[in-house]
C-alpha cells in the first residue's frame, strides 16, 4: 500500500480479506508473518496502538453509540478529543468534519439510531478520518449505500488520499473498484492471487479471476466441472438433473396446479435501507428459483421475511394461504413451508439438544410422556436416509461437523413433505461431497411436488441446481436467467456492472 | 415545615448516593440488584469503625473503602468472570446479608443492647456535610457521563460494547472501573444511614433501600439529574409516612411504601422501546 | 441453566463444595469456635432428632417450592428474579380468601391453594406483558414487584386484612379446621412438604419427559433456533412466567396454610431468592433444586443449635447459599470460557 492511493482488497467470502486487516489494525493476533510499514515492522497489540500509530479501521459491524447524539459520537470516534469537551465543542467537530471531508453528517443533536443507514455510515468514516490517519481501512464500507451515497463516499475517500493517505477499501464489487480505486489485491483462501493497478486490469479479468477461486474446499484443479462431475453422480439415474424442474413445471402447467408460492408487491421492511424494489413472482410445485446475490444485497432477508422472520410489506401466500406482515414463523410452517437458514448453529439446530430431540422437534411424538424409541427410530430413520455421519441419536446435535449438521436440519425440514422449501445458503461451509449432497436432497423433494428457492452468493453453485436464477443486487432482481449462463455474465450481474 | 424538609433531605442522600453509583454500573452495560447487599455492607463497616474509635468522618472512608473492595469482588466474577450479573448480584445480596450480620453478632456478642456510634456533625440547616455533598454527586455523574472522553467510553460500554472494542478501549476495564464506583457509592450510601438516620447497625438496616435504588434508577429512565425528583418524591413521601404514624394515622402508609417501586414500574411501561434502558444491559464483555 | 457433561458436573460440585466447607471452617473459626464442633452441632440441630428434621421439613416447603418455580423459568430462558413478591401474592391471598371460606376442610384447603396459585401468577403477568411487548427486561420488572408486594403485604395487615381482634399487624388467624393438621400428633410436618416434593417430580417429568417439556428446553437452550423451527416461543415462554409465578404463590398459600396460619409483617426473609440460589445450585433441575433447597432449610435450622452450642452466630446459613451459588457460577462460566 502506498500513501496517496485507494488500494481495493477483492475477495470472496472466507478469502482472508475481514481477518488481514483486522491483524493489520492490531484487533487479532497473527500467527506467523510480520506486517511492514514505512520499512519497519509494525505490530499493533491492540487497536489503541494502532490509533496511536495512525491506523484506523472501520469494520462492517456499528461503530455508534445508538442512544447518543452525532456530536458525542463523532466526539467518541476522534482519538484526539479532550478530557472534558463543552456541548458547542463537539458540535463544532460535526461542522468542521462535514466540512473538511465533504460528508453530509446530518444535524448534530440527533440521536445515531434514529439516523439513515447511509449518515450513520459516513459519521463512522468521518470518526476515522478525524484523526488524520495515514492508513485508513474501511470493511466492505458500501454494503448498504444506496449510489449516490457510494459515490459521494468515494469522492470524500480521494479527497483523503489526495492529503497523503493510504486508503485500503475491501469489497465485493467489482463496479466500485474500477470507478474509484488505484491498485487492487485479489485474495484468496487467504493468500494473494493477484495485485496490479486497476488501469492495467478489466472487470472481466478480475471477475473471472474471482469466479475461479470461490470458497470452501474448491481449488484451481477441481473447479466447476470436478463439482459438475460429483454432483450428477449423487443425483438420480439418468443424471438430467440439469433440466428436470423446468421439465416438471411444463408437465404441471398441463394439469394447472396452484402455485405453491406466491409474492405480490413483497419487500422485506430491512430493504428500504438499499431502496428495494418490490417483488412479484410465483412458484409451482416442484420448482426450483435460485437467488443469487453477494452477501449484504437483501436476498438472505427476502428469504427470511418469507419464512415469517422478518417484517414485511406487499403479500406473501404459502399454498394458498396468505401470512402476516408482521412475520410469524408458526403461520409460515403451518401453511406448508419449511427452511433452512443461513446459520446452522444458531437457528437450525439446539446444539444442547440430542439428534433425536432436534429431529422430533417442533411437534415431538408421545401423547402424555416423549416416546422415545419412537423418536429414536424416527431419527435413525431420517439420518440414514440423508447420510449424515453420526454415532448415535443421543449425540447433541452440536458435537456435529457443519456438513451433518447441515444434513440433519435438511432430514427435518423435509421430514413433512412441505409445499415450500426456502433455503438459505444451504452448502455454504460444506466439503464438496456434503454440499453435492444436501443439493440432490432439494432436488429429491423438487422431484416430489415441494417448490424451492435457494439463495447462495457462489454462482457454481447457483448453477448446480439446474433451475432458473435470478440475480439480487442492492435488493433488485433481475430477470429471470438461465441455468446455463455463463459465470462471467453472472458476476457482472451481482457485482452491478449490468443491470 | 423545615423539620420535614430536612428529615426528607437525611433520607434522600443514601438513596441519590446508591442509585447514582447503580446508574453507572448499569450505563457500562452490567448490573448488580444485590445493592442492597452493598449497602448493608457500607453501613455495617461505618458501624464497626465508628465503634473502633474512630471519627464518624474516617467511618464513612472506611465504608467507601469497604465498598471499593465490595465493587471490585462483584466485578471478578459478573465481568472479568462473565458469570451472569443477575445471578452473582442474587447471591450477592445473601452473602452481604450473612456476612454483616454474623460479623454484627461477633461485634456485639449476644447481648441484646444497641451500640451507640457518634454520628456525623451538621454543616448547615441541620445536615452534615455528607448529606448536602449527596445531591451533587447526580451532577457530576452526569456531566462525566455526557462531557469527558471516559463518560463517553463508559456509554459505549452500555450501548455497543463491540464499537468501543473496535475504537481500542477495554469493555472489561470500563465495566470494573464503573463497578468499583458503583460499589463505593453504594457503600457510602448504607454508611451515611448509619451516621446520620439512627446511629446503630442492626441486622438488616437498609430495609430495602437497596431495593429502592435499583428502582429509582429504572424511575430515572437511567438520566442522572432525574434521580434527584425520585429521590425527593420517596424521601418525602417516607418522612410524611413518619409524621403520619406519630400523628396516629396510618391509612395511606402501604401507597407510600409501594410508591417507588409502582413509579418506576409506570415509567417502564410509559417509555417506549425498552424504557432507555443501556442496549447491552447485563450482557457479557465482548 | 442447561444440560452439562459429567465431567463438567463433577468439576462444578467439586468447585461448589469446597467453597463451603471454606467458607464453614473460616466461619467457624473467626467466631472462635471448633470447625468440627460447629459442624455436628449444625448437624444435629438439622437431623438429630425427629423434632428437628420435621423443623427442617417444615421450613423446606417454600424454599422447595420457589426453586421449583425458579427452575422452570431458567430452563424456558425466564429470568423471574421476582419470587419473592409472588410468594407474598400467594399468601396475601391465603390469607384473605382463608378465613371466606365455608364448607368442608378439604374444599377450603383446594380453594385457597388455588387462590394463592392464581394470586403468584397474576403478580408476574405485568412483567410478562412488558418483556413481550416492549422488551423490558424481566429481571428490573419482577424486582420492582417484589417492592411493591412487600409494600402492599405491610399495607394491608395493617388495613384492609387487618385482624379486627387485635392491635398487632397480622390478619385474622385461619380457623384451625381449614389449616392444615400435622402428620403426626406433636410434629410440625404436614402434608404440605409432600405436596412440594410431588410437584418437583411432577415439574422433572414435564421437563424431561412429555414433548411439552421438550419444546420448553429447546425455547430456553435455543430461543433463535425455537422461533426458526416453528415452536411458539412468546407461549411458551409466557407459560413459563405463569407457572413459575403459580408456583411461588402456592408456596406462599401453603406457608400461611401449614405453618404461619395468618399474614404478618415482614412475612419472608428472603424465601424468594433462597429459592432462586436453591434452583441455581440444582442446575435448575426442579428435582436436584428440591434437594438442594432442604438442604438450605437444613442450614437454616441446624444453626439456630450451632449458634446456641457453639457461639457461632446463625448467619451462616445465609451466607454459606451465597457462597455456594458463587462458586457454581463462576466454575460454569471459566469453563463455558475454556470450551470456547
Amino acid at each position: 500500500m502506498f500513501p496517496g492511493e485507494i488500494h481495493a482488497l477483492l475477495g470472496e467470502n472466507g478469502a482472508g480479506k475481514s481477518t488481514l486487516v483486522s491483524i493489520a489494525a492490531g484487533r487479532l493476533v497473527a500467527d506467523s508473518g510480520e506486517i511492514l510499514r514505512g520499512g519497519s515492522q509494525a505490530s499493533y497489540r491492540n487497536a489503541r496502538d494502532a490509533r496511536h500509530a495512525g491506523l484506523v479501521l472501520v469494520p462492517q459491524h456499528d461503530l455508534l453509540i445508538g442512544a447518543a447524539s452525532v456530536a458525542d459520537n463523532l466526539a467518541f470516534l476522534d482519538p484526539a478529543a479532550p478530557f472534558f469537551e463543552s456541548a458547542a465543542a463537539r458540535r463544532a467537530r460535526v461542522g468542521r468534519l462535514a466540512q473538511a471531508f465533504g460528508l453530509e453528517l446530518g444535524d448534530a443533536d440527533a440521536r445515531a439510531d434514529a439516523l439513515p443507514v447511509g449518515t450513520r455510515q459516513r459519521i463512522e468514516i468521518a470518526g476515522a478520518l478525524a484523526g488524520d490517519p495515514d492508513v485508513l481501512i474501511l470493511d466492505e464500507p458500501t454494503a448498504v449505500l444506496s449510489p449516490d451515497e457510494t459515490a459521494a463516499l468515494f469522492a470524500s475517500l480521494r479527497k483523503r488520499a489526495d492529503a497523503g493517505a493510504a486508503v485500503v477499501l475491501i469489497t465485493h464489487r467489482l463496479a466500485e473498484v474500477f470507478a474509484g480505486a488505484d491498485r487492487l489485491t485479489l485474495l484468496a483462501r487467504g493468500r494473494s492471487v493477484k495485485t496490479c493497478r486497476v488501469s492495467e486490469t478489466t472487470p472481466q479479468e478480475i471477475g473471472g479471476l474471482l469466479l475461479t477461486n470461490t470458497e470452501g474446499e474448491k481449488n484451481f484443479l477441481e473447479g466447476v466441472w470436478g463439482a459438475r462431475a460429483l454432483d450428477s453422480r449423487a443425483d438420480t439415474p439418468g443424471g438430467r438433473s440439469q433440466t428436470h424442474s423446468s421439465e416438471h413445471a411444463a408437465q404441471s402447467a398441463a394439469t394447472q396446479p396452484l402455485p405453491s408460492l406466491v409474492l405480490t408487491g413483497f419487500a422485506p421492511d430491512e430493504a428500504r435501507a438499499v431502496r428495494a424494489e418490490r417483488i412479484s413472482l410465483s412458484l409451482l410445485p416442484g420448482e426450483i428459483l435460485v437467488l443469487l446475490a453477494i452477501d449484504g444485497n437483501g436476498a438472505d432477508t427476502i428469504a427470511r421475511a418469507i419464512a415469517g422472520l422478518e417484517r414485511f410489506s406487499g403479500r406473501v401466500e404459502v399454498g394458498g394461504v396468505p401470512l402476516p406482515l408482521s412475520g410469524d414463523p408458526l403461520a409460515f410452517r403451518a401453511a406448508g413451508g419449511a427452511f433452512v437458514p443461513a446459520d446452522r448453529r444458531e437457528e437450525g439446530l439446539v446444539a444442547a439438544l440430542s439428534l433425536s430431540e432436534n429431529l422430533a422437534l417442533p411437534n415431538p411424538p408421545g401423547s402424555v410422556f416423549l416416546d422415545r424409541p419412537a423418536m429414536r427410530a424416527h431419527a435413525e430413520e431420517r439420518l440414514r436416509a440423508f447420510g449424515v455421519r453420526y454415532a448415535s441419536p443421543a449425540a447433541l446435535a452440536g458435537s456435529l461437523s457443519g456438513g451433518n449438521q447441515q444434513k440433519t436440519v435438511l432430514a427435518r425440514e423435509l421430514a413433512h413433505r412441505p409445499g415450500v422449501l426456502v433455503a438459505v445458503h444451504p452448502t455454504r461451509g460444506l466439503d464438496l461431497a456434503s454440499a453435492a449432497a444436501v443439493r440432490s436432497r432439494i432436488l429429491d423433494a423438487c422431484r416430489s411436488g415441494t417448490a424451492a428457492l435457494a439463495v447462495t452468493a457462489d454462482p457454481d453453485e447457483a448453477q448446480l441446481f439446474g433451475a432458473p436464477l435470478r440475480v439480487v443486487y442492492r435488493g433488485r432482481l433481475s430477470a429471470a436467467l438461465e441455468p446455463t449462463t455463463p459465470p462471467a455474465a453472472l458476476g457482472r450481474l451481482m457485482a452491478g456492472l449490468e443491470g | 415545615m423545615s423539620g420535614f424538609l430536612a428529615v426528607t433531605l437525611l433520607l434522600a442522600a443514601p438513596l441519590l448516593l446508591a442509585a447514582a453509583g447503580e446508574l453507572l454500573l448499569e450505563r457500562a452495560g452490567s448490573i448488580q440488584i444485590g445493592l442492597e447487599g452493598t449497602m448493608l455492607i457500607g453501613a455495617f463497616t461505618a458501624f464497626a469503625a465508628a465503634r473502633s474509635g474512630v471519627g464518624p468522618h474516617s467511618a464513612l472512608l472506611a465504608a467507601a473503602f469497604a465498598g471499593l473492595l465490595a465493587g471490585a469482588a462483584f466485578a471478578v466474577f459478573a465481568v472479568a468472570g462473565r458469570a451472569d450479573p443477575i445471578l452473582v448480584g442474587t447471591a450477592w445480596n445473601l452473602v452481604a446479608a450473612g456476612g454483616t450480620a454474623f460479623s454484627y453478632r461477633l461485634l456485639a456478642g449476644a447481648t441484646g443492647s444497641v451500640l451507640e456510634v457518634r454520628t456525623l456533625p451538621p454543616l448547615a440547616f441541620g445536615l452534615p456535610a455528607a448529606v448536602l455533598a449527596a445531591f451533587f454527586v447526580p451532577v457530576v455523574v452526569d456531566v462525566f457521563l455526557a462531557r469527558t472522553r471516559p463518560g463517553l467510553a463508559l456509554v459505549a460500554a452500555g450501548e455497543n460494547p463491540l464499537a468501543l472494542a473496535a475504537t481500542g478501549g477495554s469493555v472489561v476495564a470500563v465495566r470494573t472501573a464503573a463497578s468499583v464506583a458503583a460499589g463505593a457509592l453504594g457503600a457510602l450510601g448504607g454508611a451515611l444511614l448509619v451516621l446520620t438516620v439512627s446511629p446503630t447497625f442492626v441486622e438488616g438496616v437498609t430495609a430495602g433501600r437497596g431495593f429502592l435504588a435499583l428502582a429509582l434508577v429504572v424511575f430515572a429512565r437511567w438520566k442522572p439529574l432525574r434521580l434527584v425528583p425520585g429521590a425527593l418524591l420517596v424521601a418525602g413521601a417516607t418522612a410524611l409516612q413518619y409524621r403520619l404514624q406519630a400523628g396516629g394515622s396510618r391509612i395511606p402508609y402501604a401507597v407510600f411504601l409501594a410508591l417507588p417501586g409502582l413509579l418506576a414500574l409506570f415509567a417502564l411501561a410509559a417509555a417506549r422501546g425498552r424504557g432507555g434502558s443501556p442496549k447491552a444491559l447485563g450482557t457479557p464483555a465482548p | 441453566m442447561s444440560r452439562e457433561s459429567a465431567a463438567r458436573r463433577f468439576a462444578v460440585a467439586a468447585a461448589a463444595l469446597s467453597a463451603a466447607a471454606a467458607a464453614l471452617v473460616g466461619l467457624a473459626l473467626l467466631a472462635g469456635a471448633s470447625p468440627l464442633d460447629a459442624v455436628r452441632a449444625l448437624a444435629e440441630g438439622a437431623a438429630g432428632s425427629p423434632a428437628a428434621l420435621g423443623e427442617t421439613l417444615a421450613r423446606a416447603t417454600a424454599l422447595v417450592l420457589t426453586a421449583i418455580g425458579a427452575s422452570l423459568a431458567f430452563r424456558v430462558g425466564v429470568l423471574n428474579i421476582g419470587l419473592e413478591g409472588q410468594f407474598l401474592a400467594g399468601a396475601v391471598a391465603a390469607a384473605a380468601v382463608g378465613p371466606l371460606l365455608a364448607g368442608s376442610p378439604l374444599a377450603a384447603r383446594a380453594g385457597l391453594l388455588a387462590a394463592a396459585a392464581l394470586a403468584g401468577a397474576l403478580w408476574v403477568m405485568p412483567a410478562a406483558y412488558l418483556e413481550a411487548r416492549r422488551g423490558v427486561p424481566e429481571v428490573l420488572s419482577t424486582i420492582l414487584l417484589n417492592l411493591v408486594a412487600a409494600a402492599g403485604v405491610s399495607g394491608l395487615v395493617r388495613g384492609a386484612l387487618q385482624d379486627p381482634g387485635g392491635d398487632y399487624p397480622q390478619s385474622r388467624a385461619l380457623p384451625d379446621a381449614v389449616r392444615l393438621a400435622p402428620l403426626a400428633a406433636g410434629g410440625r410436618v404436614t402434608a404440605a412438604i409432600l405436596i412440594a416434593l410431588a410437584l418437583a417430580l411432577f415439574a422433572t417429568l414435564l421437563l424431561e419427559w412429555t414433548p411439552f417439556g421438550l419444546k420448553l428446553r429447546a425455547t430456553g437452550l435455543a430461543p433463535a433456533a425455537a422461533r426458526a423451527i416453528g415452536l411458539p416461543r412468546a407461549r411458551l415462554r409466557l407459560l413459563a412466567f405463569a407457572a413459575s409465578g403459580a408456583l411461588a404463590g402456592l408456596a406462599g398459600g401453603l406457608e400461611v396454610l401449614a405453618v404461619t396460619g395468618r399474614l404478618y409483617d415482614p412475612f419472608t426473609a428472603g424465601v424468594g431468592y433462597t429459592g432462586i440460589a436453591a434452583a441455581l445450585l440444582g442446575g435448575s433441575h426442579p428435582l436436584a433444586a428440591a434437594v438442594s433447597a432442604v438442604l438450605f432449610a437444613a442450614l437454616g435450622t441446624g444453626s439456630s443449635a450451632m449458634q446456641r452450642d457453639t457461639g457461632v452466630p446463625g448467619a451462616l446459613a445465609t451466607i454459606v447459599p451465597g457462597v455456594l451459588v458463587l462458586a457454581v457460577l463462576a466454575a460454569r462460566a471459566r469453563l463455558a470460557r475454556k470450551a470456547a
